[in-house]
């Protein structure tokens, strides 16, 4: 407290001067003696029955009067314990709002007691929005996968208010990197000079070990609230639980133990200073040590299943009694981090996605052997899918049914049977991966790709050594290593081809490089190069897995398998009217609707939260799950550079100017001191 | 000091007017020496007191020959005696008397024992004797009772040198002992006159005192009071704070001045009614009053008291 502050606070204790005024007065009707005081009847004396309430309002008036001037005289220096930014230099600000709605925000701050990760974002949001003033901008980016602007940029604060009090948590997966990109391309082009990004995050996106968190020279970034920030505290969650027949299949998931040496490292990365991760590192033991597996119907315990001490993945299958009823739901003993996740609904979906891969080995291989890089690439990502190598497309629409995708590398065109079952198949909600290379270009007669691709494919030499990363966003980070990519050649399409398709990326003279075309419910993603390894290293770049992740999320979309992460989206295409309720657990009544938004006309529902859905798509109804994201159950903190955390930039104690407040709150209490003269002279005078 | 004022002109007293007055009662008086009152006794006298039987040891001169002769049986004849009549003065001298209002001319106390004074004087000139008592008090000295003529300068020297304190509230017993010893001494045929406010005795002075009036002996009550203490003339809003006792009342005087007179009434009334039931006689004082009529009014309800 400087001098000023106490000097200016010191006019406050003038409050005793009524005080003393008033018991001074008091005194000066002061006793009498009379020896015959007890036959005198007490009675509140008329002169104060007749001030007493007028002169206590006016005595608090004025006592409060007193404080808020006094307030109002240290107001420029009053710092109170709420989040607040730091104007570098006094002029406005444009902020971007980055607030994770994702599942790691459910766990608690501090003690169980406490508000959740995501309140207290909420809650410095709010702080942050009371601390801005006319003239600065907000824009709000939620940061759950997959990272959604909430406001663009405004000034209208109150617009700003409302849509932080409507953010709803979730069981989204994390995807920092998009929304603080996000949130940096919103404020581009303000008229603003101090522009930031203001993340208020626990970091646990899943990748503790990626590039650290920054700025940029434009945008700062600041993440303010450390406090709500993830420690790598032990959580387990059971991501999916299918029912076949008396059969549960159970995956579990648990957040990675941490050893002792790798404690400091991804504890510490930002340089920092952290708490220990609260796991068991001196035992090995990870948050499944002494917890269960149990399947209940209601009250009545099914079955129960031990997990081992350090469980990171594990499927867990459960034998069901003969009686078992329908409504089963599957749930872990004990406690940790986040309890949301610690129970799923049994589902009676047993298949995983199916994705069909058509690839000539001959063509498409590495010198060091082993699978076609496509399907060594399928492995690696880990995309619960199966996948099943075939050597040619099917002709028939019913072989192509079990399968929710089908990859189809440099076809030399398909027959008319093949077009037609395909083309069948697709509209049903098939996602077919078409790659177009020399092959497809030499298609026989009366072979080709129509209606999947109408028009000719040509082959050609690419005036352009790679793909513009800016034009293929969606892949993230990784879209920059398409920049050189240095083909052979390309696939060159007609402009039938690109009437009605949406161009997903582009060479960087223009061209399409993917495109996507809707099929019915399906839909056909063509690209013009081949996977062959002789025509480019495409497969061998990490933008060809993201490519691959994309491809297996479209089909999950699309309906070609019922189970998605919260957070994808279910498209539906060609439907009419499409309706999605969530499932609760108390019965039918429970049940929630999900909007259906349609855009570009296509109907789309985002569920955000894990659980049974219940989908009627033209008045069909089918069950379709929602389960937690398993990249999401690890709540080790992604790095965030130091710059992120300066005092320049703001904190927890900024000054803030509440003068306005005050001067307010002082012309009130002027107004009620006469309104309560007025009155008082209104009841004194006698009536005429 | 208060006291002083027996001497000094606060009060005025026209002691002349005292001179032809005399302490008269109904009842026989059973003193020690011979005085104007009709004693208890009958014996050598000159008025005759009546007849009866003789009985072995009377005194043969009193025997009536001619009632011996007429109707032949010894009887003797009776002639009442004259002897004194003792006063008792008790007064209250605890702190409430001390008090005195803005129009009185002095305290209650000072009041109170002028009329002691007066009253004693009537009585020593007549050769009865008077004792004196106080309730509470600093620097008092009771007197037992005397006559003569040095009987009126320590009944006075007394009067004056006690002041005005102590809160008989706090002790419950403070009227028995002044009483106490006037019950023992007091005979038949005594006058005892209590002055007292009657304000903020304990509970337990009203059967302390009122037994005084029984045994033969009068009782006579002089409540003074002081005129603030019968009109409460304040106004507006006050706190009053009795002078014994730890009483603080705050009230709007206006409005409760008539509920006060009320109770004052009561108080007085009460007092009066069991005074009255034992013969004796209660008398109001009011210190602006003149306090020759009040000797007399107090002399008067002396002669119409009964025992």
């Amino acid at each position: 407290m400087t001098f000023l502050v106490a000097a200016a606070l010191l006019v406050g204790l003038l409050v005793g001067a009524p005080i003393a005024a008033h018991l001074l007065r008091r005194r000066r009707a002061e006793e009498r003696p009379f020896p015959a005081a007890a036959l005198v009847p007490a009675t509140p004396p008329t002169a104060r029955r007749r001030s007493s309430l007028e002169d206590r309002l006016l005595f608090s008036v004025r006592s409060l009067s007193v404080l808020a001037l006094a307030v109002l005289g240290a107001t420029p220096f009053v710092r109170c314990n709420r989040l607040s930014l730091t104007r570098q230099t006094g002029a406005s600000v444009a902020l971007a709002i980055v607030i994770d709605d994702s599942l790691s925000m459910r766990a608690k701050v501090g003690d169980k007691a406490g508000p959740t990760r995501f309140e207290r974002a909420k809650t410095g949001a709010n702080e942050l929005l009371r601390g801005l003033t006319s003239g600065d901008a907000v824009a709000i980016v939620l940061a759950g996968a997959p990272p959604r602007v909430l406001l663009a940029a405004s000034t209208d604060l109150g617009a700003a208010s409302a849509a932080i009090d409507g953010i709803e948590p979730s069981d989204r997966a994390t995807d920092l990197d998009t929304a603080l990109r996000l949130g940096g391309d919103l404020l581009k082009g303000l008229p603003q000079i101090d522009k930031r990004v203001v993340l208020l995050s626990d970091l646990a996106d899943g990748d503790p070990a990626a590039t650290p968190l920054a700025g940029t020279t434009d945008v700062a970034l600041w993440a303010p609230l450390a406090e709500i920030e993830a420690k790598g505290e032990p959580d387990c969650a059971v991501v999916r639980a299918e029912r076949a027949g008396t059969q549960v299949r159970v995956r579990v998931v648990c957040t990675p133990v941490l050893t002792i040496a790798e404690m400091p490292a991804t504890a510490s990365p930002s340089g920092t200073a952290r708490a220990a991760a609260p796991n068991n590192a001196a035992t090995g033991d990870g948050p499944s040590a002494g917890r269960s597996v149990q399947a209940r119907a209601g009250e009545r315990l099914l079955r129960t299943f031990a997990l081992g001490p350090s469980v990171r993945t594990d499927e867990v299958t459960l034998d069901l009694p003969a009686d078992a009823p329908e409504d089963v739901t599957v749930s872990l003993t004990g406690s940790d981090a986040i309890a949301e996740d610690d129970a799923a609904p049994v589902s009676a979906l047993g298949a995983k996605l199916k994705v069909a891969l058509v690839v000539d080995t001959a063509a498409t291989h590495v010198e060091t052997g082993g699978a076609p890089p496509v399907e060594q690439a399928f492995s690696a990502l880990a995309l619960d899918a199966e996948t099943h190598p075939l050597p040619t497309v099917p002709d028939h629409a019913d072989e192509l049914a079990g399968y929710g995708a089908l990859l189809v590398d440099d076809a030399p065109g398909f027959t008319p049977e093949v077009r037609r079952a395909v083309a069948s198949w697709v509209e049903k909600g098939g996602v077919l991966f078409l790659t177009l290379g020399p092959k497809a270009a030499a298609a026989p007669l009366g072979a080709g790709f129509d209606p999947l691709v109408p028009g000719v494919v040509r082959w050609g030499a690419s005036p352009s050594p790679g793909v513009e990363p800016q034009s293929f966003a969606l892949l993230g980070p990784s879209a920059a290593t398409l920049a050189d990519l240095g083909p052979q050649g390309r696939a060159s399409l007609e402009a039938e081809a690109l009437a009605n398709a949406e161009v997903l990326a582009k060479w960087k003279d223009g061209a399409p490089f993917l495109l996507r075309r809707s099929l019915g419910r399906g839909a056909v993603l063509a690209l013009s190069l081949p996977l062959a390894t002789t025509e480019s290293d495409l497969a061998l770049r990490p933008a060809f897995l993201a490519m691959l992740d994309r491809f297996v999320r479209i089909a999950r979309a699309r309906g070609g398998s019922p189970r998605v992460d919260a957070g994808d989206s279910w498209t539906f295409d060609g439907a009419k009217s499409v309706t999605v309720l969530r499932e609760g657990s108390g019965g039918p009544n429970t049940r929630t609707k999900i909007p259906v938004i349609e855009a570009d006309r296509r109907m789309r529902a985002t569920p955000s939260l894990a659980g049974v859905y219940d989908v009627a798509i033209d008045g069909e109804h089918e069950v379709r799950v929602a389960t937690v994201p398993e990249r999401e159950i690890d709540l080790r903190p992604r790095p965030l550079v130091q710059s992120a955390r300066d005092a320049h930039l703001g904190g927890a104690a900024g000054a803030v100017d509440v003068s306005a407040y005050v001067a307010l709150v002082l012309l009130a209490l002027a107004t009620a001191e006469l309104a309560i003269r007025a009155w008082t002279r209104a009841r004194s005078e006698p009536p005429a | 000091m208060e006291g002083l004022a027996v001497r000094s002109s606060v009060f005025p007293i026209e002691w002349g007017a005292l001179a032809p007055l005399r302490l008269r009662a109904r009842t026989v008086a059973e003193g020690v020496y011979a005085g104007p009152h009709r004693s208890i006794r009958k014996g050598a006298g000159v008025e005759f007191g009546g007849q009866r039987s003789y009985v072995p040891g009377d005194d043969l001169r009193f025997i009536d020959r001619r009632a011996l002769l007429r109707h032949d049986k010894l009887m003797v004849r009776e002639f009442e005696t004259e002897t004194d009549r003792a006063l008792w003065l008790c007064v209250d001298a605890t702190a409430s008397m001390a008090y005195r209002g803005d129009g009185a001319p002095g305290a209650k106390y000072a009041y109170a024992a002028l009329i002691s004074a007066a009253l004693a004087r009537v009585a020593l000139a007549t050769g009865d004797p008077v004792g004196l008592g106080f309730v509470g008090g600093d620097g008092v000295r009771p007197l037992s009772a005397s006559a003569g003529r040095e009987a009126f300068d320590r009944v006075v020297g007394s009067l004056e040198s006690a002041k005005a304190s102590g809160d008989a509230t706090a002790d419950p017993h403070t009227v028995e002992r002044a009483v106490g010893p006037i019950a023992k001494k007091a005979r038949r045929g005594s006058v005892i006159v209590f002055l007292s406010d009657l304000l903020d005795l304990p509970e337990r002075a009203r059967p302390d005192l009122l037994p005084l009036g029984a045994g033969g002996r009068t009782l006579v009550v002089v409540q003074v009071l002081d005129p603030a203490e019968v009109d409460l003339p304040f106004s507006g809003s006050v706190r009053l704070r009795a002078l014994e006792g730890d009483v603080v009342v705050e009230a709007d005087v206006d409005e409760v001045r008539a509920a006060y007179k009320d109770r004052l009434a009561a108080l007085t009334e009460g007092w009066t009614k069991d005074i009255e039931a034992r013969g004796g006689r209660l008398v109001r004082a009011v210190t602006s009053e003149d306090a020759t009529a009040v000797t007399r009014a107090v002399l008067r309800a002396i002669a119409e008291a009964r025992a």
